[in-house]
Order: structure tokens, then C-alpha cells, then sequence
């Protein structure tokens, strides 16, 4: 079953982590509380996921914790270090999938290292890397809007990955996809965090299909109220990979489900 | 000083608003005949767009002979301002409705269709709430640009040819422009100050009501935009007068009746009343087109042959004085694009230094230039003639001409830098990517066409401080008696021919004038514009299916 544990109580594991968000809070300016005292953490090859009912505030949590708003009050650290600016260390894949018109797949890739010193070839030779590791080898010279969805999709995970980051926060990434495609994705995603060839050490994603949440997350931190505060942690420990006829897939979904204060949805 | 200042304010804006408003109309109905026709639609954007691209003192001649020469005194003085003015603030609008009515969501005229809408029907609760946000923030620039012209419009001098309708040749309707123009020639600083000072009240008043107007609009108008609405029912009652309160009821009633909702017209009744008023659109277009030609025809057959000839021979002088404002336009629009980049980008991405800046330049780019610039050659005319002996006059007339217009692409460009999706700017960030790279690979092409149409509308105008600053012979006549001028350009050829009464001379050279701005529209802004429409339209690099 769900082993539960409060956010605080375990230092050792907090000694041990890549990501350490501490007491996290952000207010909008001239606006309420969003969330408060929102503290989390990651360890190595750890796949965190985060729940809560619309309006909690969870997009804006993973911008704080990548650094692209500053937290009210609180901290984030990442492998001991506070995070005080925007770094490709932490890379954000958003809900909408935002890749460059005018630039093609490789081009969208390549994007990131332009501030990176690396050698143009060099950089190619990555992007190129990187591309065919989300299955988008040969597609490489592809404009956006000659894309399917999923396959845009690919290129902003590659984008992410190319940058090297330590932790990878994923904001809803596969809402506006079917379910085939999706489905498939995750399954990318989540042997790319393990993979390794890449830097990653650990992952975030923010979600509203709890099915998702079980087939991907070791611990799943639930947020409710308003403001908005870590009401409950549970960690799953099924096998993997996950097959959701496990007989305990759907238990797992339905603590979630009752985890959620649905009464608290602005 | 008694009240001659605010009163020539108050119907110089009098003048400007009835304009702003005949030209709102218009539009309406030019832009519904576009979207219903595509060969009427195929016709009257080039069209508008040569006519945006023409500045007021090019149509000098069509009004002298159209207006002026043709109809009595006070009537033909008074039509050819207004036609002056109207060419200020129409183009903008007209264009901005077109574009409002272009881009009505499709899902939104299927249901006006679903629902069989009438052509009233569909105006008042689709197409023209819809334009309401572009024609108010077009109304800003319209302001601008008709301010600016007002000491070319509302005064005009044409010598001999306007000696027998205007005294002295110098033909002049009440305003603030006129007002000025007065005080400057016989030297009364005072009232020039006193002028400014009520263009001034007026300006700020203007600039903060427009600003309101326009955020409300887009509030209440645009569609899913993040504004709240503001709901002034309950205030607006009061305001309004009973006698007309009792009219609108009637008014209610009867539309009550025709707005019921009806099943789609499947005989075509609906088509065959907007096709009337299609026919009507046209018809209003038709008569004031053939208006025009009909006066520029008796222009070019009042002129003999023999002048023809010599006007023919004098074509490629005619064409290098072309080439050289083409070449200040070029300098004068590189700065208002240096300006735009780097002060529009620091302002777009610094929101409350913007909050603080912004509504300064607003007022400063709608306070007319020609009005206070007299004052600015007084002051520095000394020095700059020292120091520039021969390019003085250049300075001052690339100035002008920068002040006339560097405000659309810097306006252009910090609305583009806001409509930029947020995300693209996280990954940005997100990834450190370095200035120069965002500038050149991500903000440039984000806002290409918020670039081109600013730049594009940012050298239409900037022939307006040209076409001033090139030949202004009483613009402080105490200390320069032969006014500021610059023999060697195009619009100096037009205007000292119309102060001569030379206007076959400068009809000439206007046509073309024409005939060149007609060609830069579509190699120039038409071709840039379908580039930034097939490769630069940042909306399309977010998928959300």
C-alpha cells in the first residue's frame, strides 16, 4: 500500500537530494496567496509528480522552482546551491507546446546551446543526438507547423534534454495529445529520465490524469486548499514498468483521487 | 489673452473628432463590402494603402481644384480642410476595420449564418463590436497625425491661383493651426505660448481619454482577453439627456421586433438586402472617385500642351529630388527603428518603468511638432548654423521628420514584444540564451509583423515632417526671413510651386509621387507583409489541440 510520510519529517532523504524546494510561497502582486509553505524535494532518479484541483497554483509552482518568478518567500536548492536566476540546470517543457515557427526541429534543438560556447558542429552533433533519442531521427530539418502534435511535443523534450539539465519540471506535457501518442511519450519520458546518456537526475510533472501520475511517479505530492499547501505525500511503489491491470494501479488512483479537496477548486 | 487660444483648440478637435467619426462610419461599411467582395476588396486596399502613403500637402492641388476653385469661399475653404484632415485620420481607420472584420472568429459568422443575421443584425452585435478595440486604438494615431498637419491644413497658401477665393492667396479656416501660423508671422511669442499651452491641456486630456477608452474596449471587447470589464450602465443613464432617452426607447421597440430571432433566410431575402447595401458602398466609393478624377481632370486639361512638354523634360530632375527624400525617409526610418528596438524592447520587458514611460511618449508623439517647433529653430538655429553651415537645414528637417512618425514602429514594436507568448519567453530565460542571439532569433521574428506594419506606417509618415520641414517660409520669420528650406527634394518642389500658384507643376510631380508609393506598397510592404504572414506568425509555434 501508499506509504505516507509528511514533507519534513525525513532529513536523511533531504541530505540526499538534487532538488530541495523549502517553504515555498508566491503571491501575485496586489493579489492573494497562491500557495504557501510548499516544501518538496527529489532524489537521484527519482520521478516526482504533483496533484492538486485547478487553481492551486501548480504551473506557477514549477516557474518558481525553475526561477522564472521568484518565490515570495522560501528557497529552492539544487544539489546544495540556491537558485536565484533562470538555468537550463532546471528546464521546463510547458503545457502548451511552444516550439519556434520559423526555426526547423534541429534549429528549435540548437536553440539552447547558442550560449553554451559549444563548436556549431559540436552543437548539431547534440541536437541531432538529442532528437533521435525522443524518436525524431530523420525528421531533423521538419518546420513546426509540418509536425503532428506529439511530434512538436518531441522537439520541446528534446530542446529540454539538449540543454543538459539536472531536473527536468514537466507542466502538463502531454494534455494536448491523444491518448495513443501520449501514452507512448510517457513511456519515452520517463526511460529518458533512467537514460544514461543524458544529464537527468530527477523529474517533475505536474498533472491532472491521476492514471499518468501513477504510471510515472515514485512520490506524488498532493496540494489543496487556498493558498495552496502540500496536504498530503504518497509514494508509489509499484514495479516497473508499470502495467495499469496491476491490481494495485487503481487503488493508488483512487488515494489520489480521495487525496483531492475538490471543494477547494477556484 | 482672451479665449481665442482654447476656442481655436476646441474646434480644431471639434473638426478632428466630426472627421474621426465620418471616417469610423465609412469604414464600417468600405470594410463589410470588402469581406463580401472580393474583387471590391481586391481594389480598395491598394487603394488605401496609396492614399495612406500620399502625405497631406500631396493632395494640395486635387483639393485647390476640387474644393477650393470650385465651390463658394467659406464652404470651399472649409471643405478642403476637412478633406486635408480627413486624409489624416481616415486611412489608418479604415484599414484597422478591415482587419477587424477580416479576422471576426470564423465559429462566430457561422452562427450570425446559423441564426440568419441580418446586414444591421450582424453589424451591431458582430462585426462592429468586434472593430470597436483596433478603431480605438487607431483613433490614437489619427489624433497624432491630424494634429500634426494642422498648421498644413487648416492653413494653405497658393498664390495667385487662390488669390480671387482667399485674401492674399493664403487660404485659412478657424483653429489652432491657423492660430499659430498667425502669431508666428507677425512675431507674438505670447500667443504662440498661450497656443501651446491649450494644444497642451488638450493633448493630455485626449491622450488619457483615449487610453481609458482603449483599454475598456479591448476589456470589454476583445475576445478572452484577461481585462475585467468595467460596467458604466448605471452612470451612463444619468448623462444621458431625457428627450433622447424617450427617442431610444421608440427605438428599442422597433428593433426589438427586427431582431427577433428568425430561421437562416433560405430564399435569399438577407443576401439581397446586403447586396443593396453593398451596391450602396459602392456607389458612395464610385461618386467620390469619379469626384476626384472629374477635378484632376480639368487640372491636367487646364494645362497646355507645351507645359506637359517642359514638365516631361523636366521628369529626371524631378525623379533625383525624389531620390533624395526617399534617402532622408531611409535615415529618418532606421533611427525610429534603432529607437524602437532597444528603448521599446527595455520598456516592453521592464513592465513598471514602462507603466511610468509609455503614457509620457504617448503625449509627447500626439503634441504636435510643427506646433512647438518653431521654438526649438529659434533657440537652436545660432548654434546649429555655426556648427553645420551647410546641413543645418538637413538636421532640422530630418528631426521634424523623425518627430512626425518614429512613434508608430516604436508602438508597433512594444506591442509585439507583449503579444510575444509567454512561454517563448520562459525558454528563453529558462535556457540563458544570450541577447543578441533572443534578439536576432527569437523578438525579430516574433515581431516581424508588428515590425513591418509599424515601419511601413513610420515611413508613410515621415514624408509629413519632410514635406513640412522641406519649405516653411514663415516659420520665425524674426530671426530666418527666408524660413526653412531645402531646395533640393520633392515635396520642397511641390509646396513652393503651390505657394506660387504653380499647381499643374506640383500635380505633377504629386502623380508621380503616387505612382512610386503604389509601387514601394507592393514590393516593399505587401511582400514583407506576406513573408511575416507565412513564416513569422509566433501564434503557431504553440500547439494546444
Amino acid at each position: 500500500m501508499a506509504l505516507r510520510h509528511t514533507t519534513d519529517a525525513n532529513t536523511d532523504l533531504r541530505a540526499s537530494s538534487v532538488l530541495d524546494c523549502q517553504s515555498l510561497c508566491y503571491k501575485f502582486p496586489n493579489s492573494k496567496t497562491i500557495f504557501a509553505d510548499v516544501s518538496l524535494h527529489t532524489r537521484k532518479d527519482e520521478f516526482v509528480a504533483v496533484v492538486g484541483p485547478t487553481g492551486t497554483g501548480k504551473s506557477t509552482l514549477l516557474r518558481v522552482i525553475a526561477h522564472l518568478i521568484p518565490p515570495t518567500s522560501g528557497r529552492v536548492l539544487l544539489d546544495g546551491v540556491e537558485v536565484c536566476r533562470p538555468s537550463s540546470r532546471v528546464s521546463l517543457v510547458h503545457q502548451s507546446i511552444a516550439t519556434f515557427p520559423w526555426m526547423t526541429a534541429l534549429e528549435n534543438v540548437k536553440l539552447v546551446l547558442s550560449g553554451s560556447r559549444m563548436a556549431e558542429e559540436e552543437a548539431a552533433r547534440l541536437s541531432e543526438k538529442m532528437l533521435s533519442l525522443v524518436g525524431l531521427g530523420g525528421a531533423e530539418s521538419l518546420y513546426p507547423k509540418e509536425m503532428s502534435g506529439g511530434m512538436r511535443q518531441r522537439v520541446a523534450i528534446a530542446r529540454a534534454l539538449a540543454a543538459s539539465p539536472e531536473v527536468l519540471l514537466l507542466d502538463e506535457p502531454f494534455v494536448h495529445l491523444d491518448e495513443l501518442t501520449a501514452n507512448e511519450i510517457r513511456k519515452e519520458v520517463y526511460d529518458l529520465v533512467f537514460n544514461p546518456e543524458t544529464t537527468l537526475k530527477s523529474a517533475v510533472l505536474v498533472s491532472h490524469n491521476l492514471h499518468e501520475v501513477v504510471q510515472l511517479a515514485d512520490r506524488v505530492y498532493i496540494m489543496n486548499g487556498s493558498p495552496a499547501r502540500i496536504t498530503d505525500v504518497v509514494k508509489i511503489d509499484l514495479p516497473r514498468p508499470r502495467d495499469d491491470h496491476h491490481p494495485r494501479f487503481h487503488d493508488f488512483v483512487d488515494v489520489l483521487y480521495r487525496g483531492l479537496d475538490i471543494r477547494s477548486i477556484r | 489673452m482672451d479665449l481665442i487660444a482654447p476656442l481655436a483648440t476646441l474646434a480644431t478637435l471639434g473638426r478632428i473628432f466630426a472627421l474621426i467619426g465620418l471616417s469610423i462610419v465609412t469604414g464600417w461599411l468600405l470594410a463589410y463590402a470588402s469581406i463580401r467582395n472580393r474583387r471590391f476588396e481586391a481594389a480598395y486596399i491598394p487603394l488605401v494603402n496609396v492614399f495612406e502613403s500620399i502625405p497631406v500637402i500631396g493632395f494640395l492641388p486635387l483639393v485647390l481644384v476640387a474644393f477650393v476653385l470650385a465651390l463658394p469661399p467659406p464652404f470651399g475653404v472649409e471643405f478642403a480642410v476637412d478633406f486635408l484632415v480627413f486624409d489624416a485620420v481616415a486611412w489608418n481607420i479604415w484599414i484597422g476595420t478591415y482587419q477587424a472584420f477580416k479576422t471576426v472568429p470564423e465559429h462566430l459568422v457561422e452562427v450570425s449564418d446559423n441564426y440568419g443575421f441580418g446586414f444591421f443584425k450582424r453589424m451591431k452585435e458582430l462585426y462592429i463590436p468586434h472593430s470597436i478595440p483596433r478603431i480605438t486604438s487607431n483613433i490614437f494615431s489619427s489624433f497624432a497625425d491630424a494634429f500634426f498637419y494642422i498648421s498644413v491644413s487648416e492653413v494653405f497658401t497658393a498664390g495667385a491661383a487662390t488669390a480671387k477665393v482667399c485674401p492674399g492667396g493664403t487660404c485659412a479656416t478657424f483653429g489652432i493651426g491657423t492660430l499659430i501660423t498667425e502669431y508666428l508671422s507677425t512675431g507674438n511669442f505670447l500667443g504662440v505660448y498661450y497656443s501651446l499651452a491649450s494644444i497642451a491641456v488638450a493633448v493630455v486630456a485626449v491622450t488619457f481619454a483615449l487610453s481609458r477608452l482603449s483599454r475598456w474596449a479591448v476589456a470589454k471587447y476583445g475576445v478572452d482577453t484577461p481585462g475585467a470589464i468595467r460596467r458604466y450602465a448605471g452612470r451612463w443613464r444619468g448623462m444621458v439627456p431625457s428627450p433622447w432617452r424617450a427617442v431610444r426607447a421608440q427605438m428599442r421597440n422597433v428593433s426589438r421586433v427586427a431582431a427577433r430571432p428568425r430561421q437562416a433566410d433560405l430564399a435569399g431575402e438577407g443576401s439581397r438586402r446586403t447586396g443593396a447595401l453593398k451596391y450602396g458602398a459602392y456607389a458612395f466609393v464610385v461618386l467620390i472617385l469619379a469626384y476626384l478624377a472629374y477635378s484632376a481632370f480639368r487640372a491636367a486639361t487646364s494645362v497646355s500642351a507645351s507645359t506637359w512638354y517642359g514638365f516631361l523634360r523636366e521628369t529626371p530632375k524631378l525623379l533625383e529630388y525624389v531620390g533624395a527624400d526617399y534617402l532622408r525617409v531611409t535615415v529618418i526610418a532606421l533611427a525610429s527603428l534603432g529607437l524602437a528596438v532597444f528603448a521599446g524592447y527595455f520598456l516592453a520587458t521592464h513592465r513598471r518603468t514602462g507603466d511610468a514611460v509609455l503614457p509620457l511618449v504617448q503625449v509627447f508623439a500626439a503634441f504636435p511638432a510643427p506646433a512647438y517647433f518653431p521654438l526649438v529653430f529659434i533657440v537652436t538655429l545660432p548654434f546649429l548654423e555655426h556648427a553645420l553651415p551647410f546641413f543645418y537645414s538637413e538636421v532640422y528637417i530630418l528631426v521634424l521628420g523623425f518627430l512626425s512618425c518614429f512613434y508608430y514602429v516604436f508602438f508597433d514594436f512594444w506591442i509585439g514584444v507583449q503579444a510575444i507568448p509567454s512561454e517563448f519567453d520562459e525558454v528563453t530565460r529558462n535556457h540563458e540564451i544570450p541577447f543578441m542571439t533572443r534578439m536576432r532569433r527569437v523578438v525579430f521574428p516574433s515581431t516581424m509583423p508588428y515590425l513591418i506594419t509599424g515601419l511601413s506606417s513610420t515611413i508613410n509618415s515621415a514624408w509629413a515632417g519632410i514635406a513640412i520641414g522641406e519649405f516653411w517660409p514663415n516659420i520665425a520669420p524674426t530671426v530666418a526671413p527666408k524660413g526653412l528650406q531645402v531646395p533640393f527634394g520633392m515635396m520642397y518642389y511641390i509646396s513652393s510651386n503651390m505657394a506660387d500658384g504653380q499647381i499643374a507643376a506640383a500635380a505633377y510631380v504629386s502623380v508621380i509621387f503616387a505612382v512610386i508609393v503604389a509601387v514601394y506598397g507592393v514590393a516593399f510592404t505587401r511582400n514583407l507583409m506576406d513573408l511575416a504572414r507565412r513564416k513569422y506568425v509566433i501564434e503557431e509555434g504553440i500547439f494546444a489541440a
